[in-house]
């Protein structure tokens, strides 16, 4: 079974946003960058599947220059095989990266590409079915509890209300991953230096063409909302100032 | 003085026949004795290379040092003055009435061998002889009694051989009972015997004159010929005793190997290799690690597991640690986590190693414990196949365990591993010397290394790794506690000054720490300290990660640190954090960043003294002080403190547990960041309860930040906030020395600010 994880790097919200002298983008600067939460899930299944059914981890990444670490980790919690592909100033948008990972694709074995659902920094969860799409492979989204049976995989989709719809999906396949079964492993620090000390990341160029055809007019930090009222003082005041809304309210009464 | 008459045949009655059955026996004893102290020494030969020898001064000091707490018996003493002064009864009986048998072979088969025109054992020397010997074995037969009676009937919870985490399994230590009973009862009977061989002989020999220099024997003869004792039949009688004391005595050198009395030996060598830096200075990983390797870009190794993971692994001086053991359970009554109801005891996990080690490698040692859910000896290996979160095995292809399986994860379940707060209460109690921490630290560097990590710590390491703090917050806002202090705090990096401050995260970061923080800036500024802080440059200093078992991160966290430090002008560095003190002041040196680290409480006592503090208004409320364990164990600091609260006016009234025997507030060794909602007592709310049983204090003084966040929450959960204020050394201080309350500056900062000036007073905490 050759499983293929797609992964990308995703700012840290530890770090304090700014927007750039443009006002379309991030001030990447000092900006400090950790892998896709979504794609770690990715990956943890990957792994469960590789340790239940055999085969191949192998991980994706496209090279901006920067994801040496990310692919290092993977290694480290027990990816087999890490690529870097084409090359990126920084991360482009979802239809050029599906068209990069699907050209790095074509020139690997995949059974099933797994991927994280969406990520925090654009929210288009597009890159699972334009990968889909391109190489022609069916694809299902937001899943969950994926088994592996023959030359086929059964997922989970779950929706509101609390049901839980099961798909049977040909292999190979694109799944965009919402959650793994069990949290995403550790990787030893002192792994993940050996790794990047010794292990040569393996590269594949590809030329595809940039854009989406959707452009970024501007960004903003929301403003705050009037509706809040900040309360001060001593916790004494802060009690008395909350109990006397609840009364206000109507919510608690006397 | 006295004639040749005066002495005593030593091989009396025997015939020629007797003296080589007898001879023939004690060969045999001896060949068996060297064969099980021989499977001993071939135990610790199969352990891991350590040295422990370099510098040899060191060395000679530490030895010398060991011996004579071995000798002086005063480890055993330590808090249990009884124990301590009986066992040292039995030991020194015990070693004389060697020494006096060794003296016996030395007159009877070496010089009335080989010069019997200079055999001694008669007159001066022989009346000397056995006053001392006699006297001896009677200290030592009193000293027998008292520690029987104190095992029967003292009730000693630290003898109650109950295990902690058997979860549904049974056990049975029915042969440790056994042991120790006869154990005891083989050496009284022993020291009875003797006496009743030597009555018989003066009644015998009806009553010599010198045999009054044996009293207890002559007593004892002296009883026995009122009885009615004749001559005669006291001479036929003393064959059949003296038979029955030697076999005795032979079958105990026999008997010593494989059983308690073992501690003879093992106890005295374990407490001269003993190292002053136990726990404190942990081991770098082996050359041939994983971490060592990468960080000389060796080419990537086949195996390289990390950490404790096989018996092999073990170092033999950690072999000789188990086998030191007496099971006296002061580490076991001392533990946090066996107070509060964790799954681990150090006294079980240091015989569970030792029984495996014993079982596995085939060496002899009766009287082990049978338990329904293992076969000690076989290859546990099952639990450790799936990490904590489930997830499989390790990705590497690590080589398969030794004999016995494996020891992290597996003998020893990976929640026991992470019960240990590391606070060194198990090695600063324990009388023989035995090293838990390390050993535990161990054998957590191989659960991370195979990725098993509790869910909480896996966060923590991810947060530290990213922003060098585990808070999860930038690692940029790191300086932003000092904003808004009336005179800025200097940065280090951009100006020499004469103290570096090294913060630490909890300082830095948790909210009611900062209040605390702030004020150490303002009471250093006040005493015209020149300090600066590193702001952004400073990360954790990795104690508590090392001590979880993340070696790689420590390293990359220390390399951080010491860069930052070796770029810094300065003197000497201060930190409020007793656990940074460690690192910094025992481990940093091990990679190349030796500095002068001093806590902050000992900086205080110091301003004090140089009148560059002075109580203007001294606070004159009744206090309890909490020794930090990494500061009163690990840093041995415990006078500091207690001088700053005598200089800022305060009353001070110990808790029964103070100094350097502290109770561990459960945070240290990676603790803090857990998850502690399945403990029976989280041990800061029985520290609390302990304080809060004493009469009229008003507030509970702690040196050390994860202490104030510890015991803040504590003080809440046991409902005693609103009579016993958390408070910070520093406080205590600010408040003597008249140090004015922090005007709200900037409105914007304003909540934040006044939420700082009022959580600590104990009128405020009730209304919170």
């Amino acid at each position: 079974m050759e499983l293929v994880v797609l992964v990308k790097q995703v700012p840290d919200l530890a770090e304090e946003l700014e927007i750039d002298a443009s006002g379309t983008d991030l001030a990447r600067e000092w900006m400090s960058f950790v892998a896709s939460e979504w794609d770690e899930y990715a990956l943890e299944e990957a792994l469960q599947l590789r340790d239940e059914a055999g085969g191949r981890v192998t991980c994706l990444a496209l090279d901006t220059g920067s994801v040496d670490e990310l692919l290092a980790t993977c290694l480290a919690r027990g990816a087999d095989r890490a690529v870097k592909v084409g090359a990126f100033e920084r991360g482009p948008d979802s239809h050029t990266a599906a068209r990069a990972f699907a050209a790095a694709l074509r020139t690997l074995p995949h059974d099933l590409v797994l991927t994280g659902v969406q990520a925090i920094d654009d929210l288009d969860g597009q890159v699972g079915p334009l990968v889909a799409t391109e190489l022609g492979l069916p694809h299902v989204s937001v899943v969950t509890h994926i088994k592996l049976a023959g030359s086929a995989a059964t997922v989970h989709q779950e929706y509101a209300g609390g049901l839980v719809a099961e798909f049977e999906v040909d292999l190979p396949a694109v799944l965009g991953v919402q959650t793994s079964r069990e949290a995403p492993r550790y990787a030893p620090v002192s792994r993940v230096r050996q790794i990047m000390k010794t292990a040569e990341m393996e590269q594949v160029d590809v030329a595809v063409a940039a854009g989406s055809g959707l452009t970024i007019e501007a960004m903003s930090v929301p403003e705050t909302g009037r509706a809040a009222e900040m309360i001060a003082g001593s916790p004494g005041a802060v009690a008395d100032r909350i109990a006397a809304i609840l009364r206000e309210r109507g919510i608690v009464k006397a | 003085m006295f004639d040749r008459s005066v002495t005593r045949e030593v091989f009396e009655g025997l015939g020629t026949a007797g003296e080589v059955v007898f001879y023939l026996l004690t060969l045999l004893v001896t060949i068996v004795f060297f064969v099980g102290l021989g499977l001993k020494v071939r135990k610790y030969l199969r352990g891991r290379a350590e040295d422990r020898f370099r510098p040899p001064a060191d060395f000679v000091q530490n030895a010398l040092r060991g011996l004579i707490s071995a000798a002086t018996g005063a480890t055993v003493a330590k808090r249990d003055r009884f124990a301590g002064v009986f066992h040292l009864a039995v030991m020194w009986g015990f070693v004389v009435l060697f020494i006096g048998t060794a003296i016996l072979t030395i007159e009877t088969d070496i010089v009335g061998i080989f010069a019997p025109q200079y055999r001694f054992f008669h007159g001066t020397f022989y009346i000397v002889y056995s006053v001392i010997l006699d006297v001896l074995g009677l200290v030592m037969i009193v000293g027998l009694v008292a520690l029987a009676v104190r095992r029967a009937r003292f009730r000693k919870p630290a003898l109650d051989y109950g295990r902690v985490d058997l979860e549904g399994a049974t056990t049975n230590r029915g042969g440790f009972a056994v042991g120790d009973s006869v154990f005891l009862g083989w050496l009284l009977l022993l020291g009875i015997g003797g006496f009743l061989v030597e009555a018989l002989r003066i009644v015998a020999h009806d009553f010599p004159w010198f045999e009054v220099w044996s009293p207890v024997g002559w007593v004892l003869a002296g009883l026995f010929s009122t009885l009615g004792l004749g001559a005669e039949v006291a001479g036929s009688l003393h064959l059949v005793f003296w038979w029955g004391h030697a076999l005795m005595a032979l079958a105990f050198v026999a008997y010593i190997p494989f059983a308690k009395a073992i501690h003879m030996l093992t106890a005295g060598a374990n407490l001269a290799l003993r190292s002053p830096l136990a726990g404190r200075r942990l081991p770098v990983l082996p050359a041939t690690s994983v971490a060592a390797i990468a960080g000389l870009a060796a080419p990537v190794v086949a195996d390289g597991h990390v950490g404790l993971r096989d018996l092999a692994d073990f170092s033999w001086k950690q072999l000789l640690d188990f086998d030191a053991c007496t099971k006296c359970g002061r580490c076991h009554v001392a533990c946090p986590a066996v107070a509060s109801g964790a799954p681990l005891s150090p006294r079980d996990l240091i015989l569970d190693l030792r029984q495996q080690a014993d079982a596995a490698w085939a060496i002899l040692a009766p009287g082990a414990e049978q338990r329904s859910d293992r076969v000690y000896g076989d290859g546990v290996a099952a639990a450790a196949a799936t990490n904590g979160n489930g997830a499989g095995p390790a990705p590497w292809e690590p080589t398969p365990p030794g004999p016995g399986g494996l020891m992290a994860g597996g003998l020893i379940k990976a929640d026991t591993l992470w019960s240990c707060t590391t606070c060194l209460a198990c090695v600063e109690a324990c009388p023989v010397g035995i090293e838990h921490v390390p050993a535990i630290v161990g054998m957590r560097r191989s659960l991370v290394d195979l990725g098993i990590v509790e869910p909480g710590l896996q966060t923590a390491f991810t947060n530290l790794a990213k922003q060098g703090n585990s808070f999860g917050q930038s690692g940029r806002t790191r300086g932003r506690w000092s904003d808004g202090l009336p005179v800025p705090v200097r940065d280090a990096r951009r100006e020499s000054v004469e103290w570096l401050w090294f913060v630490g995260d909890f300082a830095s970061f948790d909210v009611r720490v900062q209040e605390a923080t702030r004020l150490v800036a303002r009471v250093f500024q006040e005493g015209g300290l020149d300090f600066g802080i590193l702001f952004d440059g400073e990360r954790n200093a990795g104690n508590d990660i090392r001590r979880a078992g993340e070696e790689g991160l420590f390293e990359v966290l220390a390399e951080h640190n010491i860069g930052q430090l070796s770029k810094a002008r300065f003197k000497r560095i201060v930190t409020t954090d007793p656990h940074t003190l460690n690192t910094l002041r025992f481990e940093y040196p091990q990679f190349g960043g030796d500095f002068s680290v001093w806590h902050y409480s000992e900086l205080l006592t110091w301003l004090f003294k140089q009148g560059r503090l002075s109580a203007a208004s001294p606070v004159a409320r009744r206090v309890t002080y909490h020794d930090p364990c990494y500061l009163a164990r690990y840093s041995e600091v415990t006078r500091a403190p207690r001088e700053v609260l005598a200089a800022v006016g305060a009353e001070l009234v110990e808790m029964p547990r103070n100094g350097a025997n502290t109770f561990c507030c459960g945070a240290g060794g990676g603790r803090i960041w857990m998850d502690d909602s399945g403990l029976r007592e989280r041990p800061s709310e029985n520290r609390i309860r302990e304080a809060a049983a004493l009469e009229a204090v008003t507030d509970f003084v702690t040196a050390c930040p994860k202490d104030l966040t510890m015991y803040t929450a504590a003080a809440k959960a046991t409902g005693h906030g609103d009579r016993l204020a958390v408070i910070d050394l520093v406080e205590l201080v600010a408040q003597a020395i008249g140090l004015p309350d922090e005007v709200p500056a900037e409105p914007e900062a304003a909540p934040e600010v006044a939420a700082l000036a009022t959580s600590g007073a104990p009128s405020e905490a009730a209304v919170a």
